[in-house]
């Protein structure tokens, strides 16, 4: 791997979106920063700013409001990115699929590479899913 | 050729004041003005190639005139007092003409001065300030005032009138520079404060008229206080006190008492707006910008501090000098806080021209021969960039019809080249390379003398940092977009704007050679001794006095620093594009609506809302409320103490 | 001699960002310790400049381009002044133009984030400017000459003479290097109350270039530490990664506290003692 490749393997840096969600998976995203799971030890950092990102982490299911911020945020953020749908309702909708305001899954808005399902998702499942969304990265 | 020089120098622009006085045409009037602008301009570098000179004018007896011209003044000012039922200007004028009437008629005061123009190389210095950038401020008012009056809608145009007293100021204060005679030096210092009032009152406001009146019964203070020390002069010394010369050259050991030379210092401290009579000098801001460039920043304010510089080796090592210094300093220090707190561009602009003023005369009281030098290269430099500057808040006030600097946010979108033009004024203020920097940093390693004195200028020089920088920043602030072209601009506009960055740009880089040749004889004409030693065309080493016996004081390489600057700024500007599918919208949390450009976001029930930016003022605690009663209280204290080393000679 | 002076000039330039970002990199891992965690690995700072080398161009205006340029060549330029041992006062008047270039950079955009994050930098610099220039004058004072040469002619270290200033210094060394309780413009870490401030509109290249011209400025920051004990030059540099882990220390056990805390606090305790230390040597040595 180039010097540029292995670096974005290494250092990938996050930006955490929610959706609608009910905030139980984005609790998990937060365990996973601190001291017990610790992925700052990969080099990942929790950047609130799309401009500084490369993998969007993003929880909850998409609804008429949050598709237009998600789109923004996404177009905001420079390539090479990969998305990362983190919960079932990230996914598919989950559990508010039929409502009237949900639109569905976040692939209906933006184009999504690794789908980490569970409902909330284990802390060693997104990080499973964040190092797939790397394989991924390094390719790009 | 030294009767032609001086002619053209004091009296052509008289005469052609009262010729643009008389001429109704646009063309003429500008026609005249340009070749006056042109002629001082030559004729001050023909001055300065020519060598220092005295001259007394023969013949005609100048002196009665001067003293006629004295009493009209004064009158003048007793006849405003009544008419605009302003008793201190009536007050400060009888407190002039009741002293020099007792000087004339009860002293019989005989005064032979001669020589009575003394032209050495710190007035050549200071003419050659007043004519080149005076004449460029002459030539920018030329089409400012004619967008002013077709702004205002004014039917009878009276720009002729502001041309008059703008071109006969040149006159007069070439006349003070060279003045020997103390007499003929406060018609002169008189004639400015007359102009003063004048241009102010230009546009016949109730403001202005009383801002103007302000700026009268100010200066007639130190109108007062130059009288009494005439005549404490002559009292104790006779007619060959009357001379300037023979003054500094007699010095205070034995020779001048401290009273009449604490007075004098006072005059210039009214003229020179030094706390606590800055408030004349805010008030004048709100004349034409013309002048405020030319007699508020560049030239009249420079009066005062010329009066203190010339001084200096009089006072030199009393405590007066001392007191001098830490006024100063105090007033860089306090008027620096304030302009933080100012949202009017001029305001801030007059600020900053107070507190550099007080650098300047701080460095005349710490009284070595490097805080001289950089006294006189501050006053340069100053000149250059603050004219500048003025100047481009004319241009920016013309294009947005707005002073404020909430107003003038984002003017690089609608004014890239005026953006440009002042982004180079305000950065020349306060940072290396440049000139202004070069001075305060020469003032900054002289001024250990008073120690007093250096952390003032080490608070003021942190806080110009923030004032220059805030400015800026509200200029640059853009929605993202591909750059727009230049803007046009009328030749009045742009010559002396570009004619001022240019020489921002050659008198600092040649700042070595021009010190070698030109001005280290004007610092050696108010206190000799090592200073500067500029090494090739590229550093400027500077010698220390005895203190602990080294070599060198400290080291200024001035060609490295442009090349940096040149590597770090401008090569970047000139080769860094931007492609539009590059540009991305700010950062809004994701609301926003529409495209790149936008600065709209959907707010709550997705109401389109602006979001709006603010500049930082810091009201509640370097507002004019706040700081002025402990400031001025200050600057009174130590204008009390500077009188009272003269009344105790210490 | 020129030839000797040019190679070492190259030599640091090229290591500066290496130790630096080293530097940054062991800041990152002894943090980490320091909460219970592991921590990433010591060349992390390099991994995340090559990747943001490898990011698309983004930008929202030209001139970010320009003033993050102003503000890395700025900072070389005052380590090379270091390094040619030149003038202390012109030393600091160069970092003030590299930080200056640096709010203009916040500045250049209509951005809210970036705005208030450009005012709070203007702030820190109001905070540390004046006790810089007061160490500028104490140098001066004790020494009798503005240059850095004249340091390492001495046989005293400047830590017995001005020591309260050593003190002031760290203050500003905190301030400049962004930690607790200071970090109030920007920070390293994912601070995210002020969303990155000034540098929130940066990305990709341009952002690795604040983090090359960060890289430097530690390297400079720890250089003018290290003045205060320069006979041997060991010990300094010692005191000064003695410093530099204080520094760690210290924004470990605080939290960000606000502006106007940190003004008021520079200017009493750092103007205090910077005065104290400058009145002595006046009385002491005279003038």
């Amino acid at each position: 791997m180039g010097l540029i490749q292995k670096s974005r393997v290494k250092s990938p840096w996050i930006l955490h979106f929610d959706n609608s969600s009910c905030n139980g998976c984005d609790i998990e995203i937060l365990a996973c920063l601190t001291p017990l799971y610790d992925v700052e030890r990969f080099g990942m950092v929790n950047m609130g700013n799309p401009k500084h990102a490369d993998i969007l982490l993003i929880t909850g299911p998409v609804n008429r409001r949050t598709a237009r911020v998600l789109k923004n945020l996404y177009e905001q953020v420079p390539d090479p990115k990969v998305v990362v749908c983190v919960g079932t309702c990230a996914s598919t909708g989950g559990v508010f699929h039929n409502c009237y305001n949900v639109l569905g899954g976040v692939d209906k808005v933006i184009p999504v590479d690794v789908y980490v399902p569970g409902c909330s998702v284990r802390p060693e499942a997104i990080i499973d899913g964040v190092v797939m969304a790397l394989q991924k990265l390094a390719k790009l | 050729m030294a009767d032609q020089m001086m002619a053209i120098a004091i009296l052509l622009p008289v005469a052609a004041g009262f010729l643009v006085l008389a001429v109704r045409n646009y063309y003429a009037r500008n026609l005249i003005v340009v070749v006056t602008a042109v002629v001082l301009i030559a004729n001050s570098i023909l001055m300065s190639l020519n060598g220092p000179f005295t001259y007394s004018p023969d013949g005609f007896n100048w002196g009665i005139v001067i003293t006629a011209l004295d009493y009209a003044i004064l009158i003048f000012y007793l006849y405003m007092g009544i008419k605009l039922r302003n008793w201190l200007v009536l007050v400060f004028a009888l407190t002039q003409i009741i002293p020099l009437a007792y000087f004339e008629f009860v002293m019989k005061a005989h005064i032979e001065v001669t020589p009575a123009f003394v032209v050495d190389h710190l007035a050549l210095v200071m003419t050659m300030v007043i004519s080149i950038v005076g004449s460029l401020i002459c030539i920018f008012a030329l089409r400012y005032m004619y967008d002013h009056e077709h702004h205002l809608h004014i039917e009878k145009s009276r720009q002729s009138r502001f041309l008059f007293w703008l071109v006969l100021f040149l006159g007069a204060m070439n006349g003070l520079v060279f003045a020997n005679n103390l007499v003929w030096l406060y018609f002169f210092w008189e004639v400015t404060t007359l102009c003063s009032f004048q241009l102010i009152s230009h546009d016949r406001t109730q403001e202005a008229i009383h801002n103007a009146a302000r700026a009268v019964w100010m200066n007639s203070t130190g109108g007062t206080a130059f009288i009494l020390a005439i005549i404490y002069l002559y009292a104790t010394k006779g007619g060959s006190a009357m001379s300037m010369q023979s003054i500094i050259g007699g010095g205070l050991q034995g020779a001048v008492a401290v009273l009449p030379i604490a007075l004098l210092c006072y005059t210039g401290f009214t003229k020179a707006a030094q706390m606590p009579f800055q408030s004349w000098l805010l008030g004048a801001m709100v004349a034409p910008t013309p002048v405020s460039a030319l007699l508020h920043s560049s030239t009249m304010v420079k009066a005062g501090v010329y009066l203190v510089l010339r001084l200096a080796p009089v006072y030199a090592g009393t405590t007066l000098s001392v007191v001098i210094a830490i006024a100063g300093a105090f007033t860089f220090f306090a008027t620096s806080a304030l302009a933080v707190s100012q949202s009017t561009g001029k305001r801030v602009l007059a600020y900053s021209t107070i507190a550099n003023l007080g650098l300047i005369i701080a460095c005349a009281g710490i009284n070595t021969p490097l805080s001289i030098a950089a006294a006189i290269l501050l006053i340069i430099f100053h000149a250059i960039s603050k004219g500048l500057l003025f100047l481009c808040a004319g241009t920016i006030e013309h294009q947005i019809w707005s002073r404020d600097i909430e107003d003038m946010e984002g003017l690089a979108a609608k004014a890239p080249l005026t953006t440009l033009i002042t982004a180079v004024g305000i950065l020349s203020m306060f940072l290396p390379p440049f000139g202004m920097l070069l001075g305060k940093w020469i003032a900054l390693e002289a001024a250990y003398a008073v120690p007093l004195a250096a952390v003032l200028f080490v608070l003021a020089s942190t806080l110009t940092i923030v004032f220059w920088t805030k400015w800026l920043g509200r200029l640059l602030q853009v929605l993202p977009r591909i750059e727009m072209p230049f803007e046009k601009l009328s030749p009045s506009y742009a010559v002396p704007l570009w004619t001022l960055v240019a020489g921002i740009f050659i008198v600092g880089m040649g700042v070595g050679p021009i010190y070698q040749n030109f001005l280290l004889a004007a610092t050696n004409d108010v206190v000799s001794g090592n200073q500067i030693i500029a090494v090739g065309l590229n550093n400027l080493i500077l010698i220390t006095p005895s203190f602990l016996q080294r070599d060198i004081l400290g080291l200024f390489p001035v060609w490295p620093l442009y090349l940096i600057l040149i590597v770090a700024l401008i090569m970047p500007l000139l080769l860094i594009g931007l492609k539009p599918k590059e540009l991305r919208p700010v950062y809004m949390c994701g609301e926003q609506t529409g495209g790149t450009d936008t600065d709209e976001w959907l707010a709550e029930a997705d109401r389109k809302t602006k979001f709006q930016l603010g500049g930082y003022y810091y009201q509640e605690t370097l507002g004019e409320k706040k700081v002025n009663p402990w400031a001025n209280a200050i600057a009174i204290l130590l204008l009390v103490i500077m009188l009272g080393c003269g009344v105790i000679v210490i | 001699m020129m030839i000797k002076q040019f190679l070492l000039v190259l030599i640091v330039l090229v290591g500066a960002p290496i130790v630096g970002g080293l530097l940054f990199g062991i800041d990152r891992r002894i943090t980490a310790r320091m909460q219970g965690r592991y921590g990433p690995p010591i060349i992390q700072p390099f991994y995340d400049f090559f990747k943001l080398l490898g990011k698309e161009y983004i930008a929202v205006s030209r001139m970010q381009f320009v003033w993050i340029y102003g503000y890395l060549v700025f900072m070389i330029a005052g380590l090379i002044f270091l390094l040619m041992k030149s003038d202390f006062l012109l030393l600091v008047f160069i970092l003030g133009f590299a930080s200056v270039c640096l709010v203009l950079g916040g500045f250049s955009t209509k951005s809210p984030y970036a705005h208030f994050g450009a005012n709070r930098e203007l702030m820190q610099i109001l905070a540390y400017e004046p006790v810089l220039l007061l160490l500028a004058i104490a140098i001066y004072a004790q020494n009798g000459s503005f240059l850095i040469s004249e340091i390492y002619k001495q046989d005293k270290p400047l830590l017995f003479s001005l020591w309260p200033l050593f003190l002031a210094v760290l203050y500003v060394l905190t301030i400049k290097m962004r930690k607790s309780p200071f970090d109030i413009s920007t920070s390293h870490h994912g601070h995210q109350e002020v969303v990155k401030g000034v540098v929130t509109e940066y990305s990709g290249p341009y952002f690795a270039l604040f983090h090359l011209a960060e890289w430097y400025e530690i390297i400079l920051l720890l250089g003018i530490i290290s003045l205060f004990w320069t006979n041997p030059m060991w010990v300094g540099i010692l005191i000064a990664l003695a410093a530099f882990l204080l520094e760690l220390f210290i924004d470990n056990i605080t939290a960000r506290m606000t502006v106007g805390w940190m003004v008021r606090l520079s200017w009493s305790v750092g103007l205090i003692l910077g005065i104290i230390n400058i009145a002595y040597i006046y009385y002491t040595k005279g003038v």
